[in-house]
């Protein structure tokens, strides 16, 4: 047989006698390729998972920021179109302060985010005609929101970007690892969306909801912004009830709230209540005592928290309520409202075993006590 | 992500009655709010208290 003049018969028979030489160029090829092209094939398999991710990312970022717009258009009495001016507040951002002499840097903190809070919430403010402090705190939760998932796409996209632009595939190993993280809390964020409109409870409600009910039928006075203490008894101790003030969509300021109970009484024991992040393998729902603050969000308020107890020579007991970052931000589910009761008797037993007669507790319900009053 | 989570849960509000003790259920409303009181009881002069809003994913 002859093909373009060369004897392919005579090939065959070359390949006859040596089958082995053949066979090592059959694998000699792919290893070849391997070697120089093996991280760009592997660049190439990983972006494009990762893109597909992008995209899902930036589809969030776009139906959250409609869905804002217009529960703000529907909703609210405006003074003049809010679109433009509430577009520009997804692009604020934050600029830590620097941490190279982290001496003080805790007050630094606060008040750069307590700032940020206030001014984003005087401007709010101003937009709007008669706007209650639920709806203030559910639009202040709405925009977090939407903001964190805008910086989720914008990071992300940012390291795709530069990894491909510079075909540099140990850039794309980090964010390969971390797309699974970031997109379970985008999911989480976007299913957040629904429950705070309508100011239902949501999983991290949990806290508050167990001191609310305990504070009910109590004389409720302001212990710090947003946050609210009562007084009650329980087998001949004192209780201090402290929690944010519901149904406002909002953790309050138990750091502050405490500061202000201490000045009153010192309490022997303080037990917080919170919800925590389960592991994997843990049951939603599931109850767990530990000693310590019970309390996440930057640290500024753990670490007022904490700082004062030390001062005080204070214990702090914990217990929590574990589930997940979904079940954390989105509507509370039954099995969580459900673990209300036995906490409560857990709670009750704590303050039994660590306590004497004629001492004193405060119990803080830690979380965001959206949809849920006192 | 697991499938349930992105079905849409339907929003219950269980209630109680701060004098009879009866329980109800119903679909949530808008204004509902955990440990108020938006409506008398059926059974006797008591006002119904929230006690818990939840969500259900429906199979």
């Amino acid at each position: 047989m002859e093909i373009l003049g060369y004897n392919f018969d005579e090939f065959l028979a070359w390949v006859g006698e040596d089958i082995d030489t053949l066979m090592m160029l059959i694998w000699i090829l792919p290893v070849i390729i391997f070697v120089f092209y093996g991280q760009r094939i592997q660049l190439i398999i990983s972006s494009n998972e990762i893109k597909k991710d992008i995209g899902k990312l930036d589809e969030y970022t776009t139906s959250t920021k409609k869905d804002f717009l217009n529960y703000v258009k529907n909703n609210l009495t405006y003074k003049s179109d809010p679109s433009k001016k509430l577009d520009s507040f997804f692009d604020y951002f934050t600029i830590m302060p620097v941490d190279i002499d982290p001496n003080g840097i805790i007050s630094k903190i606060n008040h750069l985010v307590r700032s940020r809070e206030d001014i984003i919430r005087l401007q709010i403010n101003g937009m709007f005609s008669d706007l209650s402090s639920v709806e203030l705190s559910k639009l202040q939760n709405l925009l977090e929101i939407v903001t964190t998932l805008q910086l989720f796409y914008k990071y992300t996209r940012h390291f795709y970007l530069t990894a491909k632009k510079q075909k540099n595939f140990p850039l794309i190993l980090p964010l390969q690892m971390m797309i699974p993280f970031i997109m379970e809390e985008a999911v989480a964020l976007k299913d957040a969306m629904p429950a705070i409109k309508t100011g239902q409870p949501i999983g991290d409600g949990i806290g508050p909801m167990i001191v609310g009910q305990m504070m009910l039928g109590t004389t409720k006075e302001s212990a710090a912004f947003e946050t609210v203490w009562s007084k009650t008894t329980f087998e001949n101790r004192d209780l201090f009830l402290l929690k944010a003030e519901g149904p406002n969509a909002t953790v309050g300021r138990p750091g502050d709230g405490l500061e202000k109970i201490i000045s009153i009484k010192k309490p022997n024991l303080i037990i917080m209540i919170d919800a925590s992040l389960k592991l994997e393998g843990e049951d939603s729902a599931s109850i767990a005592k530990g000693f310590g603050a019970a309390i996440g969000g930057i640290g500024t308020e753990r670490f007022k928290i904490e700082e004062i107890a030390t001062k005080n020579k204070i214990p702090i007991l914990a217990l929590v309520v574990k589930q997940s970052i979904h079940e954390a931000i989105t509507l509370m589910t039954k099995e969580i409202a459900d673990s209300a009761k036995t906490v409560k008797d857990e709670l009750y037993e704590m303050i039994r075993e660590n306590t004497s007669s004629g001492q004193s507790v405060l119990v803080i319900g830690v979380g965001n006590t959206i949809g849920v009053s006192q | 992500m697991s499938k349930s989570k992105n079905k849409i849960p339907t929003c219950y509000t269980s209630l109680e009655c701060d004098s009879c003790k009866i329980l109800k259920k119903r679909k949530f409303i808008d204004g509902d709010v955990v440990f108020s009181t938006p409506e008398g009881c059926s059974e006797c002069d008591g006002k119904m208290l929230i006690t818990k809003i939840f969500g259900v994913i429906m199979d």
